[in-house]
Order: C-alpha cells, then structure tokens, then sequence
C-alpha cells in the first residue's frame, strides 16, 4: 500500500470514528428522574443530582488543631462559591459528621435527626450559608477526629438545577493522639504487588551487579549485553519465537492468576467477616481477576503459543501468512494485560466478575477505576484475538504444503482451525459490547441504563453470544493435542479421523447456539430456555464421539507411557467428568439448584483445568523436544502429574458436594455448615499449586540437562517432526511434501 | 470421619423429591442423571483400564503395519458401524434425558393455573430483601402497618423511608402448607433469589417482575434461609433473609 492510500485511509479512519462519537446516545440525566445513589451513600441526600463542584468551597473556622478532653467548642461552618443566590429564599443546606464527640445544635437553624449523630440545616437554616453550632469533645485525649462535611450551594429557585455541592473533611487530634502519617491502608493484593516489584527490582541490583563485580564490566556493558540477548525476541516476526513468547506469558500469567486462586481459597478456608483476610471488595476484585486472567490471559495465549509454533510447522508453511500482524498480536496481549491489572494501582482492580453483568457494571458501586482499566485491557485482548484469527485462517487455507489437503490436516491443526472460526464469529461481539460497556462508563451513554429504559438483560446475551464459543475455543484445541498425543503414544492412527474432524466442526457450530443454558434463572424466555436446553445436551453426542474415538485408538494400539500420555489419560478422565456434570446442568429442573452454585464452579474448573490446562501441560511434555531439542525429565514429570491428578481432585471434586448442599459461588463468606469441606479444598488447593513449581523446575532443569531429543524422540507422523528439533530459522531447509500411506505400500 | 461422610452424602435440595415423586420416583429425572452419569463415566474408565492392560508397548514388539512413520499421512482406521453406534446411542441418550427434564419443567414453571394462597411482593436492592410493599412507600410510616398489609410478613426496619445502609436482616414469616407466590423486582443491579434448601433459584431484575412459587406443606415448620445468588457487590455474601415457616392455628 502506498503512502497516500494510507493517508486516505487514516483520514478515513478518523472520520468514521468522529461519526460514531457523534452517535452516542448521551444524557446529562437519567429520564426517569431517578437521584444518584452514590450523593446518598455519601450521605449528601441534598436536592442534587450532579456532581461534586471544586467551585464550592466549605470552611470550618474555630476548628482547634489540638482539642481539651470534654471542652465544648462553637465551630462556624461556612460555604461560598457555587450560584449567586437569590435575595430571598433558600441559598444553601449542609451536613456535617464527627466520628467522635458530639454535635450539638444551639439554635433555630440546624437540628439533629433522631437517632443520628449528624448535624444539618433545617427549614429556617436553609436561608444561609453559615452556620455555627457546638461540638463537645470526646473524653479521651488520645483521638483524631475526622469531621466529614458535605455543603450545598443552590440558587432559591425551585428544582435543583443550578445547584452545587462538596464535600470537605477536617480533623482535630486529642494532645496525645498518635497522628499516623496518612499512606492510605495498602490492600492485599497491592502489598502482593509491591512485594514482587520490590523483589524483581532487589533480584536485578543483584544480578547486574554480580556482574559488573565478576566480569569486571562497565554498567553499560552489561546492560548492552542484555539488551542483545532482549532485543531479538522484541523485534521477532518469527512464529516460532513468538509463540514461545505467548507460551511463556501465557504461563507468567497462569501463575499470576494461580496466585490470585490460592488468594480465593485463603478467604475461603473459613467464614470471614470483612478484612479479616480480604475485604470482600478486595476478595471481589481477586474473583474477577482470577477468571479474566486465567481465561484471556493464560489459557488463550498458552493456545495460541502452540499454535503459532506448530501450525506453520505442521502444515509446512516458513511462517505465518501476515508475519507482522502476529507480532502485534503478540504485543497486545502483554499491553492488555498489563492494563488490566493497572486497577491494582488505581485503588482496586475491577470487581464485576469476568463475566461483568450490567447494570453492576456499569454502576457507580462497581471499583470506578479498577473497572474502567478492565474494560479498556479487555478490549486490547479481543482486537489480539480477532487479528491472531484472521492470520491463522488465511495461513491454513492458502499456506499448506502439497499434500496436506484439508482432510489430511494433523487434528491439531484441524482443531485450531475451528477455533480461530469460533474466534472470528464471536470474539468481535464481547468487544463490541465492551466499547459500549465503556462508553456507557466513561461517556455517559445510555446502552445498559435500565432506568433509563435499557434492556437488563441485553448484556448477558452479548456476553454468553461470545462466552459460550469462547470455552471450545479453550477445550477444542485441547483436544487436538490430546488426539496427537494419544495416537502417538498408540504407535497407531487416530481411530475415525473424519468423524473427529466432523466432530469438532459440529461441535464449533452448536457452540453457537446453547449460549442461553447460562441464562436458566433469568427470566427469559421460556421457549428460548427450552430450546438451548436441547441443543446444550446436544453437546454430548460429538464429545462423546470424540472420547469414544480416543479410546478405540488405543484399543489394539501398542501404548507407550511417558509423561505426555499420561497426562493425556489423566485429562480424558478428569474431562469426562467434566463433560458429565455440564450435560446434568444443562436440565434446566436441576440446573435452578445448581445455577450460579459450586457446582457450576466444580464443573468448568474441571473442563478448563482437567480439560486445557492438563491437555496442554501434556503438550508442553509432548513438544519440549521439538522447541528446544531436549527431552524433559521423565521421574519430575510423574511426579508432577501425579500430584496435580491427585490434589486437582481433591480441592475440586468436593465442590459438586459443596453446590449441592447449596453454597453460592462469588461468596466472600458462607454459611458455617460448609466450613468443613472448604478447608479441605483450600488444602488440596494449595497443594496443587505449589506442585505445579515441580513442573517449572523440571522445565529450567531439562533445558540443561534433558537429554539429546532427535528431530523425531515420540515416533510421530505429522511435519513437524520432520524438520529439525529445534527447528532452522526458516522452519524447513525445503518444503516438504506430506506423502501418503497407502502410496508408501 | 464427617469429612469422609460428607463427600459422599449430600443433602439434596428438597424440590428434586417432588422431582422423583411425581415423576416416577426411583426413575425422576435427578437419580436417572445420576445413574447414567456413573455408568458413562465407568464405561470410559474401564475401557481406559483394559486398553491400559492389554495393549501395552513391551520392548521388542515389531512394528505394527500401521505404525506411524514422519512424513506420510497413516492408514485411516475406522469402523462407520461402530462410529454410528456411538452417536446414535448418546443421541438417544441425551434426548431421553431431556425429555425426562420437561415434567419437572411443567412443575417448576406452569403456574398460570395454580391458584396462589399468598402472594409476596419481593423487592431487593444492595444488600438487601424486603417483603411486602416496596420500599419507601411513604404511605406507610408506622411500621405497624407493614406487619398487616400482608398477614404474615415483618419488614425490614426502614427507618424514615431511607435505603437501609448496614445490611439489616429481612424476614419473612409464611403458614405452614400453603403455596406461595413471589413476585420479585430489584431496585438497583441484578439479583438471585436462592431459597437453597428448597432448590429454587430466580433472578431478581430491575425493571422486570419475575415470579417463583414455594409450597411451605414440604417442609418442616422452622426456620429458613434466602441467599442472593446473582454477583451484586460488596457484600453479595452477606444479602440473605430469614424466612420463617409456621403453623397457623
């Protein structure tokens, strides 16, 4: 393209985004009338309903900076600015709050309310904008006294158009009150945060350092040096490297989010009232969090990891249609996440769930902040998303070496080529109502106002439109892995490759239309409910077929095991049970019980960890040799499943147990009678996770000292083992040619 | 001990009874569930079981003539009798599944007809349930009069017709064997009205009025817990009510 098409096309770009501003539906009001909830949690219940105003400013003169025990002081409250008030009539109102002492009112202007502590204008004291009254100080001479102020600032006219209000906060401290200097408390996962930051920055001092010290280098050599080794993988358009990439961040934010889960069941392992470990916002934000990252975050990007290693390589492409597209995919992904997590810093990360149901969402009670860097990240990772599917589409259908037709795909490839479909058709929709999320957030749109006549429930059928193809674009390609790595270790092919392959197409159709089973209790539809209630059981049959094909494969094969078939069976188990609980919810008589309980949450972790997490643990297993031409070890890795097998089981088969007897999933506390099995879990979990540095250590130590790989160490058939472990630049010397058996006879 | 028993035994929401007694007992919809959740979940683990005695690699064992070779696409394997079965036979199996969901369906959801003992107005807002007349209906300032708009309700207390701030415990008092009504709407975000021990579940949604019934004569007179089970905020966990089955004489 050249330079002046792309002019015009900036030009045309910036255009339509004007356009599109132009048509926000904004208000400045909500039509119905109705005030801001947030004015009266703040205790402002004044005739307002816009927001705070800088030009209102509130005074408290007679205030002493230091106060006598039990002395009685008359304080004048004072408000000016705002709107020029009218000769007669009402110019302002107030209210003010001491946490310790007590207000007392002293004449016809103000009065208390009964049964509150607050002081605030009555219908004289409405006439002015100062007013004094007494505050009796508290007996103790060791308190801060924080006074919470609100004063309003109106015009007399009638309405409250035109009015202005603020808040204002003063203090007095007792002679011996310790003044604590004002950090603001740390939550937990910030104080995680700067612990890490504090230990990455201590760990790079003293890595630089050491070798400046031993190599006897200048500052600048070794940072140069570094910056060599950095450099390469920052600029890279390779596939290869930036699928590494993506397995590595992939995994980076695997442990983040693992972290984040251990977190939950810490808060979990007993009732807590609040802050007790977690706030119950704090624990909010953790939740949501913990299911963002796992699922954009760690699960996508370890996929698409793999499959920008192997799916030029198994098809027998030199690389990726658009070599540079996928770099910005890439680079999405960390930026996103990165921005993501920016609510950690902005006083707490989003809080609305990863499934983020309006009209929470788009509220004022949901962590301000901490919700808009959520949205905003989420849409950097689905245009990561929609562009990785456009690349790897255009690559399968028009890079694919002769020989390998469609139908003689290896079912790796044929399973990421569902997904990136399933991606291209669903992916665009959740950002689509994320912008519209974020519009309604930032810019005052009315999209998901119900008060305002938006649909409740319109969010939920954008969100699961996306949601429900989004977990088989996570489970489907672990079945490819799992198809490869069990007809490897069969020495045989695939039972029934055509029906795997109609299989999983049929599968990614569905996927589209058994989104409403998340819906059951909502109050849709009954018909609608009906109707996914059939096609989710649907579900079963190509799951079924695809189980059933597995098994036949090793029926009369010569099965070998080492580490990539056993986690191989282990995620056929632990995915049939899975797959199993998903058809019993999906009857929507006992789904009602079970709906948004631990059960729910028992099934999908044992489909994305049981399912994607094991299949792809195998498939670290199963192409280690390929990316770095080592053998990982095979005792660490026993052990590894073994341990993962046994506690994944143990922290989520009790859930079923938990749902039924009918704990609500996203509780920050629980009914006592549960106390028992979840300290189990939490246990359990907490074994699980720390089995999983087992496997971090078998990786670091393999790339050592795994033993000499061979270009083909399993005996597999498809092209990736026909090139080089690892693999040349280029990926292969020569294009190959995918032969066929029955010719080769 | 009581761990053990309590992975093994649950207590089952009380509606999956009715679910076995109208429709068929032993064969209701939840113990068929059950059974053929077992049984598919045996059949993979023991066919896994016998492949793994029976068809493992020993070392010297020659080369099948289908072993896979680098490079060439392998002998397709398959049986199209044997893959038709296996999707006939889940077909079936899913389908009669959930024909057997659609009798219990009826029940939970057909109330059109039935004729309601009570009706509960049921709002919930952030953190909160309230029975009876919506909130802030400033009609009613004496709080005695809540007691008597519906025979057997105790509302919240709301003082001076302000939104309740520290999450006060509703309740609700219902006569024992009657079928209750509840008409629910919520004053702000989405909730889930979860009455666990019973199994029934239904969003609560602003500006919609949704409907869930409860026959009080299947339980034992006592007390009873509502949950929320939507995601509504920060105390999402704390949101629950009381509610109260009694005898009326």
């Amino acid at each position: 393209m050249n330079r002046k098409s792309l002019k015009i096309l900036s030009l045309g770009f910036i255009m339509s985004i004007l356009l599109a501003i132009s048509a926000f539906p904004t208000g400045d009001s909500i039509p119905t009338g109705i005030t801001d909830d947030n004015l009266v949690k703040n205790g402002c219940t004044c005739h307002t309903d816009g927001p705070m105003s800088s030009d209102v400013v509130i005074t408290l003169s007679d205030l002493p900076e230091k106060y006598n025990v039990s002395q009685v002081y008359t304080l004048t409250l004072n408000i000016s600015g705002g709107p020029d008030a009218l000769a007669d009539g009402n110019q302002g109102g107030f209210f003010i709050q001491s946490n310790y002492g007590t207000l007392e009112s002293i004449d016809n202007n103000t009065w208390m309310p009964e049964g509150e502590t607050h002081l605030t204008h009555n219908e004289e004291g409405n006439n002015y904008r100062e007013w004094s009254f007494n505050w009796i100080a508290p007996e103790s001479d060791s308190k801060v006294v924080k006074f919470t102020v609100y004063g309003n600032s109106v015009n007399g006219a009638d309405g409250n158009a035109g009015d202005y209000w603020n808040k204002g906060e003063f203090s007095s401290a007792g002679v011996n009150a310790k003044i604590a200097e004002d950090h603001g408390e740390l939550s937990m996962p910030q104080k995680l945060i700067y612990a890490f930051t504090v230990l990455v920055v201590t760990l790079s001092v003293v890595v630089v350092g050491n070798r400046m010290v031993v190599n006897d280098q200048s500052f600048e050599d070794v940072i140069k040096s570094y910056w060599k080794c950095v450099y390469p993988w920052l600029t890279t358009t390779d596939h290869k490297y930036i699928g590494t990439l993506y397995i590595c961040t992939g995994f980076g934010f695997f442990f983040v989010g693992g972290i984040l889960g251990l977190l939950i069941r810490w808060q979990l392992f007993e009732p807590r009232i609040d802050g007790d470990f977690l706030t119950y916002e704090e624990y909010n934000s953790t939740f949501t969090m913990h299911g963002t990252t796992m699922i954009f975050m760690a699960a996508m990007p370890i996929i698409f990891g793999f499959a920008n290693y192997l799916i030029p390589l198994q098809i027998g492409a030199r690389d990726l249609a658009f070599p540079r597209l996928n770099a910005l995919s890439y680079w999405l992904l960390p930026t996103g996440g990165f921005v993501v997590y920016m609510g950690y810093f902005t006083g707490g990360a989003g809080d609305v769930g990863w499934t983020g149901y309006t009209p929470y969402a788009t509220g004022d009670s949901s962590t301000t902040p901490g919700t808009d860097f959520w949205v905003a990240g989420q849409i950097m990772l689905g245009a990561s998303s929609t562009l990785t599917a456009i690349n790897f589409l255009t690559t399968m259908l028009r890079m694919r070496a002769p020989g390998v037709t469609m139908m003689r795909m290896p079912l790796f490839a044929w399973s990421i080529f569902v997904t990136v479909f399933l991606l291209l058709l669903s992916i665009p929709v959740f950002t689509v109502a994320l912008i519209l999320l974020m519009a309604d957030r930032t810019f005052g749109t009315l999209y998901f106002d119900v008060a305002a006549g938006g649909d409740p429930i319109l969010w939920q059928h954008l969100f699961w439109y996306f949601g429900h193809p989004e977990v088989y674009i996570v489970i489907l390609p672990a079945f490819g892995v799992l198809s490869e790595i069990i007809s490897t270790f069969s020495r045989r092919p695939i039972f029934g490759y055509t029906s795997m392959v109609y299989a999983m197409a049929t599968i990614g159709i569905i996927s589209f239309i058994v989104y409403g089973h998340h819906m059951f209790t909502t109050g849709a539809d009954p018909l609608f409910r009906f109707i996914v209630m059939l096609t989710t059981m649907l579900v079963a049959v190509p799951t079924g077929i695809k189980i059933f094909n597995w098994l036949a494969t090793m029926t009369g094969g010569s099965i070998v095991l080492k580490t990539p078939m056993i986690f191989a069976l282990g995620t056929v188990i632990t995915f049939t049970i899975g797959g199993i609980t998903g058809i019993i919810l999906a009857s929507i008589p006992v789904d009602v019980a079970l709906h948004d309980g631990y059960f729910v949450v028992a099934h999908f972790h044992y489909v994305l960890v049981g399912g994607t997490i094991f299949a792809f643990l195998g498939g670290v297993y199963y192409w280690y040799p390929k990316m770095t031409g080592k053998i990982m070890n095979e005792k660490l890795g026993l052990i590894h499943f073994a341990l993962s097998f046994i506690f994944f089981n143990a922290a989520f088969y009790p859930m079923h147990n938990v749902g039924i007897e009918g704990m609500p999933r996203r509780y920050a506390t629980y009914d006592a009678q549960f106390t028992e099995l979840n300290e189990f879990i939490t246990i359990a979990a907490f074994i699980f996770g720390f089995a999983q540095l087992i496997f971090v250590y078998n990786v670091i130590y393999s790339y050592k000292n795994g033993e000499d790989a061979g270009n083909n160490p399993w005996d597999g058939w498809s092209l990736e083992w026909a090139t080089a472990s690892p693999p040349p630049h280029n990926s292969f010397t020569e294009i190959p040619t995918l032969k066929l058996a029955e010719e080769e006879d | 001990m009581s761990l053990l028993h309590d992975l093994i035994f649950f207590e089952n929401p009380t509606i999956w009874n009715d679910f076995g007694g109208d429709y068929g007992g032993f064969g209701g919809v939840v113990w068929q569930m059950f059974i053929w959740s077992l049984l598919v979940g045996l059949l993979v683990a023991v066919w896994m079981g016998y492949n793994l005695i029976y068809f493992r690699h020993a070392d010297g064992d020659p080369d099948h003539k289908d072993a896979l070779k680098v490079g060439v696409f392998p002998h397709e394997r398959g049986n199209p009798k044997i893959e038709i079965a296996w999707t006939i036979a889940p077909l079936i199996l899913v389908s009669w599944l959930t024909l057997i969901s659609l009798g219990p369906l009826d029940y939970m959801w057909d109330v059109d007809g039935q004729e309601a003992d009570i009706t509960i107005e049921v709002t919930a807002g952030q953190w909160f349930w309230s029975f009876g007349t919506p909130i802030c209906n400033e009609e009613k300032e004496d709080p005695e009069e809540w007691c008597s708009t519906g025979i057997y309700q105790k509302p919240v207390n709301f003082d001076e017709c302000e939104k309740p701030t520290a999450n006060p415990r509703g309740c609700l008092e219902i006569p024992y064997g009657a079928v209750v009504h509840f008409r629910l709407t919520s004053n702000d975000v989405l909730h889930a009205f979860n009455f666990p021990e019973l199994g029934i579940k239904q969003d609560v949604v602003p500006n919609l009025e949704t409907l869930t019934w409860l026959d009080s004569g299947k339980f034992e007179t006592g007390q009873y817990s509502i949950w929320c089970a939507e995601y509504c905020g920060t105390e999402h966990s704390l949101m629950d009510a009381d509610i109260f089955i009694t005898e009326v004489a």
